[in-house]
């Protein structure tokens, strides 16, 4: 590894590309159960970010609470794993802070869709430039096999022992009423897939969500795992699916539930300003003036 | 006289709280120090108001109590105010004749020596054609009867409606001069005039410790404020989105509380100084927050301006019943400092040693304000910033960051902390237990050695006795505690008595959090009787000092629920009392 950009406060010099997979592995050993789809969410994401081409100190990756949210200790950059469903506010104040940092997010449907719910529609109407994956097993794995935010209708967790009686929350229509400029879904077993919309979401200028459906091979629905999930998988490039397109990509996202679409379901085309520059514009226009030399 | 509590009530309209507003810049610039403290009734606007205006020519203490001149515009909305405007024999009562009560019906308990029914209303309309000058009136009123400057009130009143147009600025004139001259006319005996002040009031300023608070944490070096409005601390994030830009910082009005402080987690952890200001209920929500902080070790400040709990409670009144809650806030084995601002000026000091703690320490550290302090506005005299120094975390240095372990065991407890953007010091903050490098563990004696770095590392807070204030005889068999903003209180009734020749002394925590056991064992080795003096019902104060030293037996507390005033009188009889009883058993030894 080689970088040439400077050792603090950024801003980030056009990376010469030199970051493999590798260097951003971190020697903490991952304690997921064998099998559990959050292996390979941590390995796409090692690929993007080495595409990304920033150096790990200059990313901070922050996570709440739950199997899922042990991802940053996996990786080089600086971690923060926060408390359950805090991820989104936490995130936002470091990046308000030092608005150079790439800030990642990422924990589980639970800690984003339960808990963390409220935090959601605010952090992308404000828009700060962060990208939030989101590993939605339909399950709260830590805990051991509740029902979670997600969990279908019907299915018997370990508090659904007759089944559940509510309706799942519907993650991608969910963010893509918000306002949310960058909607992606993939799976891990499509790593090439996977990765390449973790990187599209980092590249976009703009809060970007990813929901990656990471099956828990403990307590998950036998119907949710790899090899099922690959064969259900329908690739929205092969649809011909315009991601400008932000209606056809709400229909789409409907089938939540039913049908497993992976790629961008929606990308702003003309991505609004961010939070992060309105902070920088604000700071600079107030900004005491120099006495002239 | 060189001491005068004035006190004024009616209805939304009679503008009573902008005639204190007025009287108090006008008397700083005159070069008096004043407390002005106001109050509503429950009505967000429009309903009853009133305000206590307490003048000296010597800083003023703490809001004080019985009235020496109350205003009434009309008795309905006086009375409500009840405790809030006591009115004692010596009052001088001025009231609006249009209400129609005679001076001898007047329904107070007490009969005032002096009872004036003063047509306020009728000089405002032939002054200005407006009842709304009636405030003006007001002013001219307590100017001719007390003596204050006339040309400092008139420099406001042309400040405040120069703007306005000529027309309403001259009724505005006219009606303070009208109210002037009735006093002139109708005088109430020059010993009641005010002394002149000592000098000019040259750069002194009307403040409160909600703006002060802000002033303070952007001296600090404060670049980060998330929170949520709350009354009484919304101030305080009002001030800083003005500022706080300025100095480079940032400011988001979060979606709740715990995204207030979570936020200000995140800025911390980014590498800035960062707090959020709260209430009661907000501060509830940002217990888990809190501990969070706690654990990765993150400087962080917390305000917490009390108002009357539990709940929505009280918003708009003074308690100091969120010491639990501040101290046992959020779960586990740890400490959190807690410090408290004595009044309006000292909130400045009080919060630039709380970013100062919370650096050093690595560590959350609540203020605790309260609803008095945050919104009574004082004159103060500009603060010498020259006396503070700034302190920042501990960076680490090129050899500590090779490699970089960010909680390491050191002699102080204290370790070098990076922050994202610095090159060579990435490592994992978590809310989880870690080991030195920060890796997760759930190691029963890792977990110990942790708890004992976070909690030793406080150790050194044993060393801050200039965070104590202790004033009187040294070796008096009694003895007071105060804190907050009672403790202008306790001062007060303190140096009464002591000007009586009794025999006591007070001790103000402003670390009141831990409780630092030596300071308190000293004070108490001469106190056999005393007193912790406090606005909570249960006098939290009292039982947490009792958590972590021997009181003495006898030491109990004047305790109060919020929103029920203690005045330095109402403590300086309890001194007398004490006093009598220790005379009358004079063979008490100090416990050992
Ligand atoms: C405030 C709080 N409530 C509850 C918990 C317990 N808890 C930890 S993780 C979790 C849910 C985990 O599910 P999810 O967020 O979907 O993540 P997963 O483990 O499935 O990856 C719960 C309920 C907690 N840690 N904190
Ligand atoms: S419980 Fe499920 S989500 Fe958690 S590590 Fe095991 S497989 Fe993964």
């Amino acid at each position: 590894m080689s970088s040439t950009t400077a050792d603090c406060g950024c801003p980030p010099a056009a990376p010469v590309e030199t970051y493999t997979a590798k260097d951003f592995r971190s020697t903490l050993k991952p304690i997921w159960c064998p099998g559990c789809g959050d292996y390979g969410v941590v390995t796409g994401l090692y690929r993007a970010l080495a595409s990304i081409g920033r150096p790990p100190h200059e990313i901070a990756f922050v996570s709440g609470i739950g199997c899922s949210s042990r991802i940053p200790g996996y990786t080089t950059a600086y971690g923060f794993n926060t408390v359950h469903g805090r991820a989104l506010p936490i995130a936002q104040g470091i990046k308000m802070a030092n608005p150079d940092l790439l800030v990642l997010v990422a924990g589980g449907d639970g800690d984003g869709f339960s808990i963390g719910g409220g935090h959601v529609p605010h952090a992308i109407r404000r828009n700060l430039d962060l990208t939030y994956i989101v590993m939605d097993n339909h399950i709260y794995g830590l805990t051991k096999g509740q029902l979670s935010p997600t969990t279908p209708r019907g299915a018997k967790t370990s508090t659904s022992s007759y089944g559940s009686i509510e309706e799942p929350v519907n993650p991608l229509l969910y963010v893509l009423a918000y306002g949310c400029g960058f909607v992606a879904q993939a799976i891990p077993s499509d790593m090439d897939g996977m990765t390449k919309v973790i990187e599209e979401a980092i590249r976009y200028p703009g809060f970007s969500f990813v929901n990656i459906q990471s099956p828990c091979v403990t307590f998950g629905d036998p119907e949710d795992q790899a090899k099922v999930q690959k064969a259900k998988m329908k690739k929205l490039s092969d649809l011909g699916h315009d991601p400008a397109n932000r209606l056809r990509a709400m229909e789409l996202a409907q089938t939540y539930g039913t049908d497993l679409y992976t790629g961008v379901f929606y990308r702003n085309p003309n991505p609004p300003q961010t939070y992060d520059h309105y902070i920088r514009e604000r700071q600079e226009a107030l900004r005491p003036k120099q006495a002239a030399a | 006289m060189n001491d005068l509590i004035i006190g004024m009530a009616g209805s939304g309209g009679d503008g009573i709280v902008s005639a204190g507003e007025s009287l108090i810049s006008a008397l700083a610039r005159e070069g008096y120090y004043a407390i002005l403290t106001k109050s509503f009734g429950s009505q967000i606007r429009g309903g009853e108001s009133s305000c206590r205006l307490r003048v000296a020519t010597a800083p003023v203490l703490n809001p004080g109590g019985t009235l020496s001149v109350a205003v009434v515009l009309n008795w309905e909305d006086f009375l409500k105010f009840g405790g809030e405007l006591p009115v004692g024999p010596d009052t001088v009562v001025i009231y609006e004749k249009k209400t129609g009560v005679a001076p001898a019906d007047i329904p107070l308990k007490i009969k005032p020596s002096v009872v004036m029914a003063v047509p306020m209303s009728e000089m405002a309309m032939k002054a200005a054609k407006t009842l709304q000058a009636k405030n003006n009136v007001v002013i001219g009123l307590l100017a001719g009867w007390f003596g204050f400057g006339r040309q400092a009130i008139l420099e406001g009143i042309r400040r405040k409606f120069g703007k306005k147009g000529e027309d309403v600025l001259a009724g505005n004139e006219q009606a303070f001069a009208a109210g002037f001259e009735y006093a002139e006319q109708n005088p109430i005996g020059t010993d009641k005039r005010m002394s002149p002040p000592a000098g000019s009031g040259g750069k002194r300023i009307v403040t409160d410790g909600n703006e002060v608070c802000a002033q303070a944490a952007l001296f600090a070096g404060c670049k980060f404020f998330g929170g949520y409005p709350i009354t009484p601390a919304t101030e305080i994030m009002q001030h800083l989105q003005k500022d706080i830009w300025k100095h480079g910082g940032s400011l988001l009005q979060a979606e709740d509380e715990i995204a207030g402080i979570a936020a200000a987690v995140g800025a911390t952890y980014a590498g800035k100084k960062s707090m959020t200001a709260t209430s009661g209920p907000g501060f509830s929500l940002k217990a888990e927050v809190l501990g969070l902080a706690s654990v990765s070790e993150l400087p962080l400040v917390v305000v917490n301006v009390q108002r009357g709990g539990p709940s929505t409670g009280i918003p708009t009144k003074p308690e100091q019943a969120d010491l639990f809650a501040a101290a046992f806030s959020a779960h586990g084995d740890t400490v959190r400092p807690i410090l408290a601002p004595i009044s309006v000026e000292d909130m400045y000091g009080v919060t630039v040693e709380a970013f100062n703690i919370s650096e050093e320490f690595q560590t959350p550290v609540v203020v605790l304000s309260d609803q008095e302090i945050a919104q009574r506005k004082d004159i103060i005299d500009p603060v010498d910033t020259s006396k503070f120094k700034l302190v920042d975390r501990l960076a680490p240095t090129a050899q500590e960051l090779e490699p970089y372990v960010r909680f390491r065991f050191t002699e102080s407890g204290i370790s070098p902390i990076s922050h994202p953007g610095m090159k060579g010091g990435s490592y994992l903050a978590a809310g989880i237990e870690h080991n030195e490098s920060g890796a997760p563990t759930s190691s029963g004696e890792m977990h110990a050695r942790m708890n004992e770095k976070r909690l030793h590392k406080m150790d050194a807070l044993k060393n801050r006795r200039d965070l104590f204030v202790i004033e009187g005889d040294a070796d008096a068999p009694l003895g007071l505690i105060a804190w907050g903003s009672i403790a202008g209180v306790a001062l007060e009734a303190v140096r009464a008595a002591r000007a009586q020749g009794l025999k006591v002394k007070v001790l103000i925590p402003k670390l009141v959090y831990p409780v630092v056991e030596e300071v308190y064992q000293d004070f108490f080795a001469s106190v056999q009787h005393g007193l912790v003096v406090e606005q909570s019902h249960q006098g939290q104060l009292h039982r947490i000092i009792r958590m972590w030293t021997n009181v003495p037996r006898k030491f109990t507390a004047l305790a109060r629920s919020g929103a029920n005033p203690i005045t330095p009188a109402d403590v300086l009889a309890q001194i007398t009392q004490i006093s009598q009883t220790l005379a009358a058993s004079p063979a008490l030894v100090p416990t050992a």
